[in-house]
This record gives structure tokens, sequence and C-alpha cells, in this order.
């Protein structure tokens, strides 16, 4: 057991989904047809052996994240040693800008102090990746530096990662400075908010928080205390997406496509854990014609899939065409349907012969049980 | 057990031996069926969904994958305060020592203590090696109205098969005339589907007396029923009407499967208001690659498809090479077939590969062929 305690931050106020988020926070997104996004922080904890997980839900439906995840079993997470507890955070919606993470960890500092775990790790509810925490927190602990924060080099920040943070680091992968990414270089290290510190550190550091701003965040005070601490990057290598915006989740789900990406996300000896809704195999009929696609259990495919994400219990009749599109849980394509770049949320229904065609780099969205 | 005071016992100790290579290690229940489930999975879930608490599985031959799979009765739901999956393997006892299970009957008489900590009115005696979803509560209703001794549930065969199984003669309202093992000449097309409901604390009594005879087989079908027809006993048959198969053989495993390809199967393993329940498999949901074609097939989480499948149920975890061809065939859990290779009327056991360009079983074949060794690059096997 890795002598930490795993914290999965909640989404900042300043990142939104649209569509999807009015239905459910981020971590609750479902993803690549059977996941959930929180699957992947949590199975990363669990796979290091961090049995002790805290989970921080803004006030914003948390049912679906709550039915989900339950009581930990579904991540082989202990169920004597191990706990993972659900967050809730108790600030009215009006007031959003105090709905911050520093505010959370604030309202529950003494189950930090009475934890007996030596170190905290912060991970995001809202990135999807993939990363060995116990290997990161004894990279910490030989680094003897005070802080080690996660960071992913990409070349695309001009274009993706809005409300995504960029790093800045000396030679020695020291911190030099931390701001929200402006989309003006494309060459930069995104923060992948993932952070590895003291336990007593994170106490001292949440405390000093609350007195610089009522609505400071975490990466303001490290911000602020960069000078009298240790704080150093460490690069992580992979698969890595930042579901912060609509395009972000679009485009992360269809890089997934990619087998060979997505194998660098998935192996056998890194389970992506989930809940299971025991539903039966995929019925394939012969007027069936599907490739490029990842489909979830439980569907019936009688039209044209191509370049797709198929969730669970999802039905495509006949003489249907879906092309790029996700298609999340239990949705119905009807016969002779025509939907090319575009989420259709959970429960919808796409009536028989409706053309549907958004442009390729602007996918479309359609909401939770909506008849179209 | 609060709900119906029916315990259930499933009977999952035989091997299964003309399932060949696939009964080697694991016990006819613990192979697997339809993408993604173990036989086994249908009893148990039907006890689930049909409100019984306590289920019993009776284990012998090979047991271990069985026993810790069976065991953790949360698969199925099994797990609640006052609920569970007992594994009950022979085990010695104080006054008899270590016994085999010499019959179906035997294996519950050895159990009866168990049995007894429960107290149940009635017992539901299963087989764990059939395919089908029934609600054992109305079994139950039928048994209780009929203020039966046993209710044995029956389904029609066609009259032809009718001599390959135990069948029933009955009167008008269903009651139990005559039960005859494999006729030559049958007199009725009802065969007994090998699941009982008996009311306990008789059928303990001729357990018993049944553990002590030194002429029994200690078999339900052979001592037991008729035993109790010739005590005048109010035997009545309970009939099931819906997918019902014994998959006994390769042939008929191959068939059942073959029959979940069909629109609106009868088995319908997609109603959601009687799920069949399985362990999870952490697995990528499946895959169907760029130039993949897939026509008339049931497949399930894990797989990649990068080449052709037409009518074929492809289990868990199982991988068609690009350019490969499968055809009318079974690849079970993890099996691999290679680039460019010809699948055709075969079952491909758990893990066996198929090497690149090999061809494997003939579109003209009387029999389905069992795949139990991996197959080398461009090999040809017929079997």
């Amino acid at each position: 057991m890795a002598n930490a305690i795993g914290i999965i931050a909640p989404a900042g106020h300043y990142m939104r989904v649209e569509g999807l988020q009015d239905f459910r926070p981020i971590s609750a997104f479902s993803f690549l047809g059977r996941y959930r996004i929180v699957d992947f922080p949590v199975s990363n904890l669990s796979n290091s052996d961090i049995e002790r997980v805290q989970l921080y839900v803004n006030n914003e439906n948390p049912r679906s994240l709550a039915e989900h995840v339950g009581n930990g079993r579904i991540y082989n997470i202990n169920s004597k040693r191990g706990l993972l507890q659900l967050m809730f955070s108790h600030e009215s919606a009006l007031s959003d800008i105090y709905n911050t993470d520093v505010k959370a960890y604030f309202d529950n500092l003494p189950s930090f102090e009475r934890c007996h775990e030596k170190y905290v790790i912060i991970t995001p509810g809202y990135m999807v990746f993939k990363q060995d925490y116990d290997k990161l927190l004894n990279e910490h602990i030989n680094s003897k530096a005070d802080i080690t924060l996660l960071y992913h080099k990409v070349n695309n920040a001009d274009t993706s990662y809005r409300n995504c943070y960029t790093l800045e680091l000396n030679r020695q992968k020291g911190f030099k400075s931390m701001r929200i990414n402006t989309g003006t270089v494309a060459d930069r290290n995104i923060f992948m908010d993932t952070y590895v510190m003291h336990k007593d550190l994170f106490i001292e550091l949440i405390k000093k928080a609350r007195k610089l701003s009522a609505i400071s965040r975490l990466t303001n005070v490290i911000h602020a205390e960069s000078e009298n601490l240790d704080i150093r990057g460490v690069q992580h290598k992979g698969y890595f997406a930042a579901i912060t915006d609509f395009r972000a989740f679009y485009e992360a789900n269809m890089e997934l496509l990619n087998l060979d990406k997505a194998e660098s996300l998935f192996s056998n000896d890194w389970p992506i854990y989930t809940h299971t809704t025991d539903s039966c195999p995929v019925q394939y009929t012969a007027s069936a014609s599907v490739k490029k696609t990842m489909v979830a259990n439980g569907c019936v495919i009688e039209g044209n899939v191509e370049n797709s994400v198929i969730g669970r219990g999802v039905e495509i009749k006949k003489g249907a065409i879906v092309r790029n599109c996700i298609i999340m849980g239990h949705s119905t394509i009807e016969e002779g349907v025509r939907i090319e770049n575009i989420v259709v949320d959970k429960w919808a229904r796409i009536t028989e012969k409706q053309n549907l065609i958004c442009p390729e780099n602007q996918p479309g969205y359609i909401r939770r049980m909506d008849i179209i | 057990m609060a709900k119906n005071n029916m315990l259930a016992m499933v009977l999952a100790g035989g091997r299964g031996s003309r399932l060949k290579d696939l009964t080697n290690k694991v016990a006819k229940p613990a192979v697997a069926f339809g993408g993604k489930y173990k036989i086994i999975d249908f009893p148990l879930s039907n006890c689930a969904n049909s409100g019984i608490d306590i289920v019993g599985v009776l284990t012998q031959y090979e047991s271990i994958l069985l026993n810790s799979y069976a065991g953790a009765g949360r698969i199925w739901g099994l797990d609640s305060k006052d609920s569970g999956v007992f594994i009950l393997p022979p085990r010695e006892k104080a006054d008899s020592g270590l016994n085999v299970y010499r019959g179906t009957a035997d294996a519950i008489s050895q159990n009866i203590d168990f049995i007894d900590s429960y107290e149940p009115e009635y017992l539901l005696i299963l087989s764990g090696d059939h395919i089908y979803k029934m609600n054992y509560d109305k079994m139950l209703d039928d048994h209780i109205a009929n203020k039966a001794d046993a209710t044995i549930a029956v389904i029609e065969v066609p009259k032809k098969e009718a001599s390959r199984f135990g069948i029933m003669n009955t009167a008008n309202d269903g009651r139990i005339i005559e039960f005859e093992e494999k006729p030559a000449h049958p007199k009725s097309n009802l065969a007994s589907m090998g699941i009982y409901i008996f009311s306990w604390k008789q059928l303990r009594k001729m357990l018993v007396a049944d553990m002590n005879s030194k002429t029994s087989n200690h078999d339900f079908g052979k001592d037991i029923i008729p035993n109790m027809l010739n005590d005048g006993k109010a035997l009545y048959a309970y009939k099931f009407k819906g997918y019902w198969k014994d998959v006994g053989t390769i042939d008929s495993l191959w068939e059942a499967n073959m029959d979940l390809l069909k629109e609106g199967s009868e088995l319908n393993l997609g109603d959601s208001s009687w799920k069949i329940y399985t362990e999870d498999a952490t697995e990528l949901p499946q895959f169907i690659g760029d130039d993949a074609e897939v026509k008339c097939a049931y497949i399930t989480q894990g797989v990649q498809v990068h080449g052709k499948v037409e009518h074929s149920v492809l289990f868990t975890s199982s991988i068609v090479g690009a350019g490969a061809k499968v055809k009318d065939s079974v690849l079970m859990t993890g099996a691999v077939v290679g680039e460019g290779a010809k699948v055709t009327r075969a079952l491909i056991a758990d893990g066996v590969k198929v090497g690149d360009g090999a061809v494997v079983g003939s579109a003209k074949s009387d029999n389905i062929l069992l795949v139990a060794h991996d197959i080398e690059e461009g090999g040809k096997y017929y079997g």
C-alpha cells in the first residue's frame, strides 16, 4: 500500500463543456462507449496501491457520479483497508466563483489531519491519462522536492487545451511560472493538474490560500509560494486528454479510434475499471456495415457506422448512416437517418430519415433524451 | 430466504466428457457461452431473478475454477445479508468419512445438514449445464396450487427426438403417470428438463432411505422419481415454454451459440427485465477495424475484428486478424485468428491461436470442428 491519500479534484468553474455538462459533472461524462471520465483517475490510484481516495464533486447533478462509483468496489479498492469517499461541496451555485478546489479541501481539513497517510496525490477528475502514482511518489520522495507537478508536452496548445494551465520550467525542471493557456504558442507544457506533496505542506498551503483570497485556487497559492518552495515538474508520456471543453471531449474519443493510441492508454497490466451493467454482447445483423468503430455491449447494429464511438445499448437501424459520431448509451438512430460529426447524448432518438450533418471541425450536440 | 422459502441446489459436478477438450480442465458448467457468459450463469441468474436467495452449488469434477467463480455470489447479486452462493464439494464428515458424490441424489443427501440449517419448505434442484431463462417462482406457484409432492419442469421436444430424453407421460391435469428414461417408443413429447421442486421434509425422508439402499444408483432420474411414482405420490409436470438447450456436445454448444444470431432470438439476452449476470471483464469495448466486415455476428467486449466475420459468435478478447475470414464459427475467450487465416464451421477453444494464413474447418463438414490446440502459420486442420 502506497503511503498516500488520493484526491480527485473537481473541475474549475472556468471549465465548461457545453451541452453535456448541463446533465452531469465532467467526471461523470461517458467516455469511449463504456467508461466515465472518473474511471481513469480512480483506476490509476487503485492500480498504484493507493487505497484511500477522496472524490470531490461540485453541486452540479452529482447523482450519476454517486451511482457510478458506489463504494469503490468496482475499482478494486480494498473493502476493509481502503476507502473511496465522495466529497460534496456545500457552496451554492449562485456564488459559483467560491466553488474552488481550495474551498472544498479547506472544508475537509480535519479528514486530512486525521488520516495516517503521509503524502497527498492530487489528480483531476476531468483528464484522461495513465499514470503509476506509486512510481511518481517514489520519484517525488527521492528528489527531495517539496512539490512535484505532472505535465505533458504538447505541440498544439495554440488550438487546443483551452482552460488548462501551462507550466514554465527551468532547465533543471524547476518551477518558473504557471498560467492559464493563452493559445498564443503551440509548443507548451500543459500542467496536468496533478500534484504530489507531503500532507503537512498541503494543509499549510490550503490554510495560506484561504488567507490569500476567498476565491483562490491551489494554483494561485503555489504560484505565490513558489519562491520559498522546491517545486519540480515531471513529464508524462503516453495518451493524454483534458476534457475541458466540448471539442476536447469529442476529439479525445475520436483519437482513441486509433488502436495504437488506445493501447497506450489501456493495457492488461493496468486495467481501467468501470461499472458493469450486465448488458449482452452486440448483435450485428446481415445489413450491418461497420468500420473503424468502438462499440460497447448491448447494441443492435443494422445500419452503417464509420469512425464512431457507440455507447451501451444503442440501436442503429437499417439503412442509417452514422459517421464521425459519438452515440451515447441507449440512444436510437432510426432507419434511413444520416448523421455526421455529432455527439448524441444518452437516451435520445433520431427519428426516420433525418439528415443531421455538422461540419467536420465543428461537431454538433443532441441533448439527453431529446427526440429529433 | 424470506420471499418464497425455497432453497436451490445446482448440480454442477459433471465433467461433460462429450465436450471433449473443452472440459479437460474445467467442469461443464464453467464452459463459456454466448460471448461473455459461463453456462452456470444461467441457473444462477435465474435463481437471482426468481427471488431465490440461497443457492448451493454441488461441485466435484475439476472444480477449482468453478469454486472460485461461483463463490463470489455478488456477480449475481446473491451477496446481501441472508443470501449467498455456497460451494459444496464432497467433504469429510464425523460419521461417514470422505465420499465422492455417488449420484445426483447422493450429492443432495450428503448436504442435508446444509439444507436443514436454512429450514426451507421447498427445495429446487437444478442442473448446471443448460441454457435457458426461467422463473422458478412461477413453477413453485404451480407446485403449491397442485399440492404436489414433486414438480418436474418439462419441455415439448420434437417427437422424433423424444427418445433422447427422459419422457414424462401425464394425465390431462398435468399429473405424471409414468416416467420413461430414453424410451425407444415415446408415448409423449414432454422431456424432463432436470429441474425439480420438492417439499423438503418429504424429500429428506426419501434421501435418508436412499442413502442406505445397496441397490440404488442414488440418482433423481433413476431412483427417486420412479420410487415416488411407485409409491403413488403426486408428481406434476410444469410445462415450460421458451428457449432451452442442453449444450452437452460440441455440435449442440455451437448450435446454441448460432441461435443467438437469429434476429428475434428466443433466448433474447438483451431483455433488461431478466438479465443474465456474469463476471465483468475489464476490457475495452469491441473494436471493428478500418477494413473489417461484420455481418450476422454476436460480438462482445474486448474483441478486435480486422478481417471478415460472418455468422459467428466472438467471445471476450478474441481477435480476428486483417484479411482473415471467420464463418459459421465460434471463437472462444482469447482465441486469435491470424492474418489471412480462414476458419469455417469450427469452435476455437479458449486462448487457441490459429496462425497467419492457416485454414481450419470446412463448409462441407458433418460435424463442427473443435480446435483445442494452436495451429501453425499456414497450417491446415480439418479434424
